[in-house]
């Protein structure tokens, strides 16, 4: 997927709250490895952690809907945002007595929402854990995988706690998330590709805002089949589910512009057996940035990039949050020419804002209908809103807001 | 009558007070100064409790449970453990420790290693960028990645003038690190923000490596599913940690600091409730003034319907009045005195014997004003009792008939009655301490120094009227004598002026015995006051005798070295191993012994411990002596020696089994020994080293005492030490002679205070002379006339009145010494014995208790110099106009 929220959370909690005399980052930035073009990925190893990259996520969202047709979203995502810069963790001595179990190399982080769309309700909760004794961390030894050694499959990519993320031998991904409280919910699923990782962006980078490194190394699964369980409520059965997800993996070490304040980001899987992803980066001045792009991917997996002159992107109706008082655009109008595609996109239902501590970003299931080379095609997908609610209202000030639009820059 | 009680007692007061200023503030001032000294030290004492419980309160302030080792810290694997368990709500690990900074000598900060992670429902401060608001403002990156980012407390910064971005150098076991001030840290809980300005904190994994402590945490901080099961849920867990982790409320701590203060408070308290005492003679000095001035007064009262139950309250009413003042000027008085003579100085005290505590506020609670109220008045109320008694019984004809005053006779045949009340108090102290060294409880050691001065008081009146006898005897002799003499020279008729000078001693020391009931409160006043000064003076001199014999024994290496922090923090630093090996590989230095404290939890007390290696073992002197024998059953597996007070206080003799907890569980060590010991009240576990390794696992030291090869080149090879290893002034380094130095140092350091309450008692006393004196001379004042009438000269009634002061003084600082002496039994044998289960070797300052007379007759003579000249003023005519 995108930047996704960590930038904005790392904005916020890292960024923009430092007084900017002293925000000079004392870990330089050269430390962190650049995202630059001419990446080659590799599989399965590209899918373990990148430690030498600052940021880095595993982004699962997906339309999925129980034995009697009820339907239902979800979003399980691991972030990793490297806080001990490679320089410092050289000064100290790497892995010596210098560092303790509790010294901290990377932040981690999982949010996991869930849309019941046949109501229109929508839960969302955070979790995160130091890991000092391997509650929370990033692993899998894809090598030998490749090799053939099944046994180590089955150890997870990432984890926080009960929450994990699991590699099958047969290729697919094991994601379980439960969390309890006044509104019990989890899922226990099994999503598997049913086309290969499409590389997204240009030349091995997928471009965030003008000048080199402010990109990141991006790859998506578009399609998978999924099956599992999900519960929702309190003493609500385990329902079994079915459905397709998406899969974005992306690391970085620095991508935005000090002009940019957000993005609105799309997903689509159309009843043809197309998909696409489309992303506009939005600008201070209301403008959307030039490197804004996206990817079409045919039925047979082949996929295409699109570059911003060729989509167009309007907002048909307005959705205002009682929580941020954000007013997010939950229906577009999308068309792109030179697939004779155009179509309108909604939210399956209003509210899927994530409203956590200290960041407000929409995320949440959208369904499609419209007409591709004159046939009629449906779809459905994942939409993310962010730069809208810029903080929960508490910590709303002039001041923090202005930070938030300017403290971006180069991280 | 009594519904003019009021109009009546305004115009009793008012026109006393303002015929008679000086008095009147004497009143209040001596109300005042017994309050100043009992308020200060109370603050002092309830302040260092207060900031050590802020202390907690800072890091355990909403904890149900905290985990914890007295020796420090435990094994990190156990959070997992302990936080996994059910019935554990939340659990947080915290990195304790304490960090000197060179550029502020003297400074200090608590270190705290907090995980953010898990701190929030724990967390009594906020961390956060400029303004420190809260935790959301805190830059998370910086927090967790970067090994120098520190916080300080807001007030700190301030105070210092630290700005974000700032570096700050810590010292820590002996190395300098440069930290950067990132954060500012608020106090938002009130209890912990008390007096605890001295406060950094960073990510715990970055706290572990600064602090030196990897692989360790200090405590375990834990909320309950249910609160009001923290007893039982504490045995649950304690099952999961080893022996000598302890799982407990966090208020236990402040209870067993509070256990381990008591005696030091306790001590400081009785010493303050002595200058109450002594404030107490004066009040009722100034009553009996104000009683007989008025006993005109008080017989038209009493003619006019008065019953004596009203001129009694009159009085007692005035006392309690001018009391009422006094106790509020002595809450001013005592706070001041708190905040900057008294306070600090036992802070420093309890830091230097005790524990670290730094008294940055000093508290008035409503309690201790009730207090001051309490003691002021009722001391008040007892001392004016009598006189005002005194007062309501006289006879309204006798007390309206004009002529001299006839109470003294009354009084003389009372000073045998008074005599056998001292015989009787005497008694009661010897009483009084055999109980408190025998069953206890220890506090009776008071009751026995409160019953010495008491008798010794109750004997001034004797003393008084056997000495004005004495004396009027012996000038009517020496009189006879140069009356015979000078009648062969010159014939009968002719007087000569040393003839003159005798009768003026003979008339001074006849006054002294006609006032007696006065003279002899006043005598008993300052006899009190001298007896402690002489008893405390005793006292400290013996203590520091027998610890100057003791250091020669303990103290025989030629350089002792320590990270310096352990000067500021008391021990708590590590010296650094390989510094150590260095030192034993230095060719000029013969050997370098160890020394380590921690503690350790012995029946619900930390208790100090020291782990020794080396020579030192063979320099101890022990109780019932046999110290060969006990010297080597402690190098045997499973031994310890305890000091004298630990075998006090735990009642543990030589033989005992002394079960302490141990990473490798309870273990049951053998004492093959008590030794003298006066380095700590609360007492001392001594240890080998190897002993110690063998249960702890803990290689660690803190100081080094190095014998060299050639004791000779002391200063040559501590200056090569010094220049080698102490670049940053890491380390102390102190030769023999100047460790002895330093530890004379800190002991005057603990009794500075009872020297400011020895003053102040002194200067009471004088005052309570010259307050007599005055009074005296007023009463007399027709005497006085008539004197002047029939051809005393001015200076020979000025005379009269400084002989008498003189012989007050002389009295007073005959029985103060005695009594001092009698004080100072007590005070060496019962009270430090019963208390602190100290052997001290008596020995006497003679000098200065010798000096005490001179210097107490000089201060009576000049007490005596303003009544004395307004005596020789006093106009004849009216004076004698009632003869």
């Amino acid at each position: 997927m995108f930047y996704k929220i960590t930038c904005l959370i790392l904005w916020t909690l890292i960024g923009f709250a430092a007084n900017p005399g002293v925000a000079a980052d004392p870990q330089g930035e050269g430390a962190w490895q650049q995202a630059l073009p001419g990446w080659t990925y590799r599989f399965p190893e590209d899918h373990a952690v990148h430690p030498e990259f600052k940021t880095e996520w595993w982004y699962f969202t997906g339309n999925v809907q129980d034995d009697q047709g009820r339907p239902f979203g979800y979003e399980l995502t691991f972030f990793r945002q490297g806080v001990l810069s490679p320089d410092t963790e050289a000064e100290l001595g790497k892995g010596t007595q210098n560092m303790g179990r509790f010294a901290q190399r990377d932040f981690k982080f999982a949010h996991f929402a869930l849309s019941d769309l046949n109501n229109g309700k929508f839960y969302f909760t955070q979790k995160t854990n130091r890991g000092a004794f391997g509650e929370a961390g990033f692993g899998g030894n894809y090598s030998a995988v490749a090799n053939g050694n099944a046994s180590s499959a089955g150890q997870p990519l990432a984890w926080i706690e009960d929450w994990s993320l699991v590699p099958q031998a047969d290729g697919a991904w094991h994601i379980v998330a439960e969390v309890g409280g006044d509104v019990p919910m989890s899922i226990d699923l099994r999503v598997l590709p049913l086309k290969g990782p499409v590389i997204e962006g240009v030349d091995g980078v997928s471009q965030k805002a003008a000048g080199s490194g402010n990109a990141s190394h991006y790859y998506s699964f578009t399609r998978l089949q999924t099956t599992g369980t999900l519960a929702l409520g309190k003493s609500a059965p385990q329902r079994n589910v079915h459905g397709e997800s998406w899969f974005d993996h992306e690391w970085a070490s620095n991508q935005l512009g000090p002009d940019q304040v957000g993005w609105d980001w799309f997903c689509f899987q159309f009843d043809d057996g197309t998909e696409m992803m489309l992303y506009a980066m939005r600008r201070k001045d209301g403008s959307v940035d030039p490197v804004s792009s996206g990817t079409w991917i045919e039925a047979n997996g082949h996929s295409e990039h699109l570059r911003k002159e060729e989509f167009q992107l309007k907002t048909l109706r307005r959705w205002k949050s009682d929580r941020t008082g954000a007013n997010y655009p939950v229906e577009w109008q999308v068309s792109v020419p030179s697939q004779q595609l155009s179509f309108s996109l909604k939210g399956r239902s209003d509210d899927q804002e994530l409203a956590l501590p200290l960041i407000s970003y929409w995320e949440g299931a959208i369904a499609a209908e419209g007409k591709r080379a004159g046939r009629t095609v449906k779809g459905v997908g994942y939409m993310e809103l962010t730069g809208y609610a810029a903080a929960l209202p508490g910590l709303q000030n002039g001041e923090r807001t202005a930070e938030t639009g300017r403290g971006g820059g180069g991280r | 009558m009594t519904s003019q009680f009021p109009r009546l007692f305004v115009w009793h007061v008012a026109r006393y007070a303002r015929r008679h200023p000086l008095l009147a503030g004497l009143n209040v001032l001596s109300v005042a100064l017994g309050v100043s000294v009992y308020l200060a030290i109370q603050i002092a004492n309830h302040s260092a409790n207060q900031s050590f419980a802020a202390s907690i309160d800072l890091v355990a302030g909403k904890a149900n449970l905290e985990v914890r080792s007295p020796g420090g810290g435990f094994d990190e694997t156990l959070l997992p453990k302990v936080a996994g368990a059910p019935g554990v709500k939340a659990a947080t690990p915290l990195v304790e420790g304490y960090a000197t900074l060179p550029k502020f000598p003297g400074e200090y900060l608590q270190v705290l290693g907090v995980d953010i992670y898990t701190n929030l429902p724990f967390a009594t401060f906020a961390v956060g960028g400029q303004s420190a608001a809260d935790w959301k403002d805190l830059n998370l990156e910086s927090w967790l990645g970067d090994p120098q980012a520190l916080a300080i407390a807001e007030e700190f910064a301030r105070l210092h003038g630290l700005k974000i971005g700032d570096p700050l150098v810590l010292q820590v076991n002996g190395h300098e690190q440069t930290m950067i001030v990132r954060f500012l840290i608020r106090l938002t809980d009130t209890a912990a923000g008390r007096g605890n300005s001295r406060v950094a904190a960073l990510d715990i994994g970055w706290a572990q490596r600064l602090l030196g402590s990897n692989g360790k945490i200090s405590s375990v901080q834990i909320i309950l599913d249910q609160p009001r099961e923290a007893v039982a849920m504490a045995a649950v867990l304690a099952k999961l940690v080893p022996a000598d982790v302890t799982i407990a409320a966090p208020g236990q701590r402040s209870g067993q600091v509070e256990r381990m203060l008591a005696s030091f408070e306790l001590n400081l308290g009785a010493l303050s409730l002595i200058s109450l005492l002594v404030g107490m003679f004066l009040i009722y000095n100034t009553i009996t003034a104000s009683v007989v001035r008025r006993r005109q007064e008080t017989g038209i009262l009493r003619a006019m319907g008065a019953t004596r139950l009203e001129v009694q309250s009159l009085f007692l009413a005035e006392a309690l009045l001018f009391g009422v003042f006094g106790v509020l000027i002595g809450i001013v008085g005592g706070t001041l005195l708190a905040r900057f003579l008294l306070g600090r100085e036992i802070a420093k005290v309890i830091s230097t014997l005790y524990l670290l505590v730094s008294v940055d506020r000093f508290s008035l609670t409503p309690l201790l004003v009730g207090s001051a109220f309490f003691f002021g008045l009722g001391s008040v109320l007892v001392a004016a009792w009598l006189p005002a008694r005194e007062g309501a019984r006289a006879d309204p004809v006798a007390a309206l008939s004009l002529g001299l005053g006839t109470t003294s006779e009354k009084s003389r045949l009372h000073s045998g009655r008074w005599l056998m009340g001292g015989l009787l108090a005497l008694a009661a102290a010897l009483g009084c301490s055999v109980a408190a060294l025998t069953s206890g409880p220890a506090f009776l050691g008071f009751g026995s120094a409160f019953f010495v001065l008491l008798g010794f008081a109750f004997t001034a009146p004797a003393a008084t009227s056997a000495g004005a006898v004495a004396v009027t005897r012996a000038m009517r002799f020496m009189e006879r004598r140069l009356e015979r003499v000078g009648g062969a020279k010159a014939g009968a008729g002719s007087r000569s002026p040393w003839s003159a000078g005798l009768t003026l001693m003979s008339l001074a020391s006849q006054n002294l015995g006609r006032s007696l009931h006065r003279n002899a409160v006043v005598v008993a006043a300052l006899m009190a006051a001298i007896a402690m000064t002489v008893g405390i003076s005793v006292m400290i001199h013996a203590f520091r005798r027998t610890v100057e014999v003791w250091i020669d024994r303990a103290i025989v290496a030629d350089i002792f070295m320590t990270p310096s922090a352990n000067e500021t923090l008391g021990n708590g630093a590590f010296f650094p191993p390989e510094i150590l090996q260095a030192l034993r590989n230095e060719p000029g230095i013969k050997a370098v012994d160890t020394v380590r404290e921690i503690g350790v939890n012995i029946r619900g007390d930390r208790v100090s411990m020291a782990v020794v290696e080396g020579e030192d073992r063979d320099r101890l002197a022990f109780v019932g002596g046999d110290a060969a024998r006990k010297q080597s059953e402690f190098h045997r597996p499973e031994h310890v020696l305890v000091s004298e007070p630990f075998a006090h206080r735990y009642k543990v003799k030589e033989g005992d089994k002394l079960p302490i907890p141990t990473p490798d569980g309870v273990t049951s060590f053998t004492v093959s020994g008590v030794y003298y010991d006066y380095a700590r009240d609360a007492g001392v576990v001594a240890i080998t080293r190897q002993n110690f390794v063998r249960r702890w696992h803990d290689e660690r030291v803190m100081s080094a005492a190095i014998y060299l090869r050639e004791p000779g080149n002391v200063d040559a090879m501590a200056e090569e030490i010094r220049q080698r290893f102490n670049t940053h002034g890491e380390f102390l380094i102190f030769s023999n002679q100047a460790i002895r130095t330093r530890v004379f140092e800190i002991f005057g350091q603990t009794f500075r205070i009872t020297g400011v309450l020895r003053g102040i008692a002194v200067v009471v006393a004088v005052i309570g002379i010259f307050l007599t004196l005055t009074t005296l001379v007023s009463e007399r004042s027709r005497e006085i006339g008539v004197l002047r009438a029939i051809g005393a000269s001015a200076g020979q009634v000025q005379g009269i009145i400084l002989v008498e002061s003189a012989m007050i003084g002389l009295l007073a600082s005959g029985l103060g010494v005695v009594g001092g002496l009698a004080l100072s039994l007590v005070l060496t044998f019962v009270i430090n014995k019963a208390f602190f289960g100290w052997t001290i070797q008596l020995s006497f300052p003679w000098e200065t208790v010798l000096l005490t007379p001179v210097w107490i007759v000089l201060a009576s003579v000049v007490a005596g110099w303003l009544p004395a000249i307004s005596a020789k003023r006093t106009p004849i005519a009216s004076a004698v106009r009632a003869e």
